[in-house]
């Protein structure tokens, strides 16, 4: 469209994998290459072993996976319930308590993870609530975290929908209870799912808070891996964030399949 | 006229909407807004006791908040920069150079948004690390003992890094504003022999303005409250603000000052993300 | 289809009455002092040009709009403090708004669901009304699987499940293409045939429905009602110029009234002046089918100023001292020359005198 010439376009498609290539790719596969290799010193790694995995996948970093697990799962359920129910209840809103729904449901996303961590930490190392050096720190903090973003992601769903579909419901005789349960969680099922999704891969990819917050006993996958790295055992570490990269994509996958299943057109 | 008996209880009954936006209010009161207000009063509640604005005194003259105070900002801005530059180049390609494997190369920055920030650290210290594979294929070429690359542990490291995860933040509400550019004005715009830089310049960078506006300004929010990449490096020189708060709590147990630098990058990130948002409301994006 | 007169829970008997509704939004008045009232089995069609305020008409009886003041009735009872669903009501909108997630069956159960039908007796009620919009063999299917205009039958079945008293229509067939919207017609005056005590409340901006469907037509405009009448009344004997102009086509002609007769441009016409004053300024309304060609009574002489074929009719148009006037002629022989002088009539009990720009208030 913009560049004609056969050699134009050879030129800047080959810019563009020359930039693209090294920047996003390559990392990605440097990290996959690392968990396999004995030993990297050169330009490439040499040998062959699965022994990263075999480190990656038992003991404290198998404990450090279902960990994670725990936490994004009940983090980002939480976070889908209130995030999402605060969405719908502020679509019903007149403009100024939307605006102040808006307004406090996005300060999570403006507040750095690391002030979030802080500021958890302060409140819940003294009475009358005393959950330091427990688990429901971690994710009681993840879920502060990721509801922003579930609300974020339902409210624009909500805006997107049609409302004839509610008045269509309501002349039918449906009361408001009955619309929402029978025609507009349906209908946003597939935000829904993509806003757990997305509330999923953050809180398994959690660093900041976490490292403000995370008892002995409950260390996550990005709290192990810096563990790994931090003491020279780099592909460990790698193998770690393979690990985390994986159980990412893969319940990000599952989650778009049930997408595709909820919606109609 | 008369109405029946189910119309009068439905009336009595029916809830203000309001009421149904409380109870989320109520759960997040307590798990956000109460821990945010205790380190506001923190901050001004010096170990000494009592109620004084000495822990801002003594942090704002300290050396090492200085220091990550203009650290964070350079960073953020040079990120910022950086990512603009990138991210409108590649999107312009993607869009508007369209190559077999374009579709993949979109699907794969959704992923690669997915993914936790550190994970470029780590990829970075295999490829740039004293003994990665820059280094390493350097040693192998020259036969030097050590190769030339140090800057991981430097600004620099930290600052590829944020452009590298950052990009795609830009990248992606470039790629949707282009997708609704109509072509039909490039192709009466290259027939009218505009070259193509005159056509990026006139035609599609006005087009793109609002989206690189609210990409710019979202990777400068991100990249000010960025902790893992900084955290990965390892690097001792490289004090963010965030990685001062967690030095100042964790590894100092300085609380008073953490909830000083807080309150400093609180108000900073809240100001610039209100920009961002009034920005991103303004262009739709 | 079991005969009429069943109803189901929460269905209200027919018959719908706007007592002095107003609605506005931001200052803005969209409805103003609206009184009308539709009877039990009447199909009464809002008629007017976008922002005629008739859609907000049709949805302050749904419930969706709250009227600043006035009240809406349906069926006697004072409905306009009830929310949209006690109010037991049908409803079609322009994009059928079927549920996407639902089968058709569903859709159609979904009323009768909502309001709580004894469960034994949904089944026979969702076969029914889609027996009386012909899509019983479609009740398996998903919205999307079907055509525009199978669709807005399903939206119509939906709304007719409950056997509400009072089914309102908001340009039901403006999607769907001219071919289709005359077979739906057809089929609407059928379901009104078979469901004799349903009001129907029917919003369009094309004469041709309101013209073929109505009982009675209320014409609005600019947030007011103008006229309400027979088709007929409102054709034959239009109160304003707007209803003149916009149910059917209408020469306006500005004349001044004297005794016993009106002047237009030079030409004494004679027609029923009632009891306008002499010296008045006033606008009469004749329908080009009614004007002949040749001499006649009521003559006016001008010059041709164009001559359009439309099959079976001309439309001529002459230029009568600078005011153009139509006539559709049945297929003429000999088509005038344009530039050549011409001379029309009508019958003075054709002609309406009307209040002038009673629309331009």
């Amino acid at each position: 469209m913009l560049v004609h010439s056969r050699a134009g376009k050879l030129a800047v498609r080959g810019v563009f994998l020359l930039l693209f290539v090294p920047l996003f790719a390559v990392p990605l596969l440097v990290i996959v290459a690392a968990s396999v290799s004995t030993n990297w010193s050169g330009a490439f790694p040499s040998g062959v072993t699965t022994e990263h995995y075999a480190a990656a996948t038992s003991g404290d970093s198998l404990k450090a996976l279902t960990t994670s697990l725990v936490t994004a799962v009940s983090a980002s359920l939480v976070a889908l319930l209130v995030g999402g129910w605060a969405a719908l209840a502020a679509a019903s809103l007149r403009a100024r308590g939307k605006r102040f729904l808006d307004m406090l449901f996005m300060l999570p996303v403006a507040v750095p993870s690391v002030v979030v961590g802080l500021a958890v930490l302060v409140a819940f190392s003294r009475p009358p609530v005393l959950l330091n050096g427990t688990r429901w720190i971690v994710i009681l903090a993840h879920t502060v975290l990721v509801t922003a973003f579930a609300y974020q992601s339902v409210s624009a769903a909500a805006r997107r929908l049609d409302p004839m579909y509610e008045q269509a419901a309501a002349s039918l005789g449906a009361r408001p209870s009955y619309v929402l349960w029978r025609v507009k969680l349906p209908l946003l099922l597939p935000s829904l799912t993509a806003a757990a999704g997305l509330c999923f891969a953050l809180s398994m990819g959690e660093l900041s808070a976490t490292m403000m917050l995370y008892p002995p006993d409950w260390t996550p996958l990005p709290v192990r891996i810096f563990a790994a790295t931090d003491r020279g055992s780099l592909f460990t570490g790698a193998a770690v964030a393979v690990v985390l990269m994986a159980t990412t994509l893969l319940v990000l996958l599952a989650v778009s399949r049930i997408r595709t299943r909820a919606s109609y057109r | 006229m008369s109405s029946t008996g189910i119309a009068d209880k439905g009336r009595t009954r029916r809830v203000p909407p309001i009421v149904w936006a409380l109870p989320p209010v109520v759960v997040l009161a307590p798990a956000f807004l109460y821990p945010l207000a205790l380190v506001v009063r923190q901050s001004f509640s010096p170990d000494e006791g009592g109620t004084s604005l000495s822990p801002y005194g003594e942090v704002f003259a300290s050396q090492s908040f200085r220091d990550a105070l203009s650290t964070t900002v350079w960073l953020a801005v040079g990120s910022t920069a950086g990512c603009l530059v990138l991210g409108f180049a590649l999107a312009l390609v993607i869009a508007f150079v369209p190559f077999p494997g374009g579709k993949a190369v979109a699907r794969f920055i959704d992923v690669f948004l997915s993914f936790p920030s550190f994970l470029i650290t780590l990829a970075l210290l295999f490829m740039y690390g004293t003994v990665g594979m820059a280094n390493g294929l350097w040693t192998d070429v020259t036969g030097a003992d050590s190769g030339p690359f140090h800057f991981l542990t430097t600004p620099w490291g930290v600052l590829l890094a944020e452009i590298t995860f950052f990009t795609p933040f830009v990248m992606r509400p470039l790629l949707a504003a282009f997708s609704g550019l109509d072509t039909a004005q490039l192709e009466v715009a290259s027939s009218l022999g505009a070259r193509p830089a005159r056509i990026v310049r006139q035609v599609i960078l006005p087009e793109a303005l609002p989206a690189l506006a609210a990409g710019g300004s979202l990777v400068l929010v991100m990249s000010l409250n960025e902790f893992g990449i900084v955290l990965f490096t390892g690097a001792k020189d490289v004090t963010t603000l965030p990685m001062l708060v967690y030095g100042k709590a964790i590894l100092e147990s300085d609380y008073p000052a953490a909830c000083v630098v807080a309150v400093v990058n609180i108000a900073i990130s809240v100001g610039l993300y209100s920009l961002y948002r009034m920005v991103s409301r303004r262009v739709g994006a | 289809m079991t005969g009429p007169g069943m109803t189901s829970p929460g269905a209200t008997p027919g018959g719908i009455r706007f007592d002095q509704v107003s609605v506005a939004y931001d200052g803005n008045t969209v409805l103003d002092r609206l009184d009308l009232t539709v009877e039990p089995g009447e199909v009464m069609a809002l008629l007017g040009p976008s922002g005629s305020g008739k859609t907000t008409a049709l949805r302050a009886v749904a419930g969706f709009v709250r009227p600043s003041s006035g009240r809406v009735f349906l069926g006697g009872r004072d409905v306009t403090d009830l929310p949209p669903h006690r109010r037991g009501i049908g409803m079609v909108v322009q994009q059928y708004a079927l549920f996407p997630h639902m089968r058709v069956a569903d859709n159609v159960a979904f009323g009768l669901k909502a309001r709580k039908a004894p469960k034994s007796g949904i089944p026979q009620l969702v076969a029914d009304a889609l027996e009386l919009v012909g899509m019983a063999s479609y009740a398996g299917r998903y919205p999307r699987e079907l055509s525009g205009g199978q669709q807005q039958r399903v939206a119509i079945a939906r709304a007719l499940a409950t056997r509400p008293g009072v089914l309102l229509l908001d340009e039901p067939l403006s999607a769907l293409d001219a071919q289709l919207r005359s077979g739906m017609l057809t089929e609407l005056a059928r379901l009104h045939r078979e469901l004799p005590d349903v009001s129907i409340l029917y919003v369009t901006h094309d004469q041709v429905e309101a013209l073929t469907l109505a009982d009675r037509i209320a014409v609005m405009d600019r947030a007011r009602l103008q006229d309400c009448g027979t088709p007929q009344e409102l054709y034959r004997s239009p109160r304003t110029e707007f209803t003149a102009s916009f149910v059917g086509n209408a020469n306006l002609l500005p004349v001044t009234v004297a005794d016993g007769h009106v002047d237009f441009a030079g030409h004494q016409l004679t027609v029923s002046t009632g009891d306008v004053a002499a010296g008045v300024s006033a606008t009469l309304c004749v329908r080009p089918h009614l004007v002949g060609l040749g001499a006649g009574p009521n003559a006016l002489t001008g010059t041709v100023a164009e001559v359009q074929w439309r099959g079976s009719t001309h439309r001529l148009y002459v230029d009568v001292e600078g005011h153009r006037v139509k006539a559709d002629l049945r297929e003429l022989r000999e088509t005038p020359a344009i530039g050549a002088p011409a001379t029309l009539h009508f019958a003075t009990e054709d002609a309406v005198l009307l209040p002038v720009g009673a629309a331009d208030e």
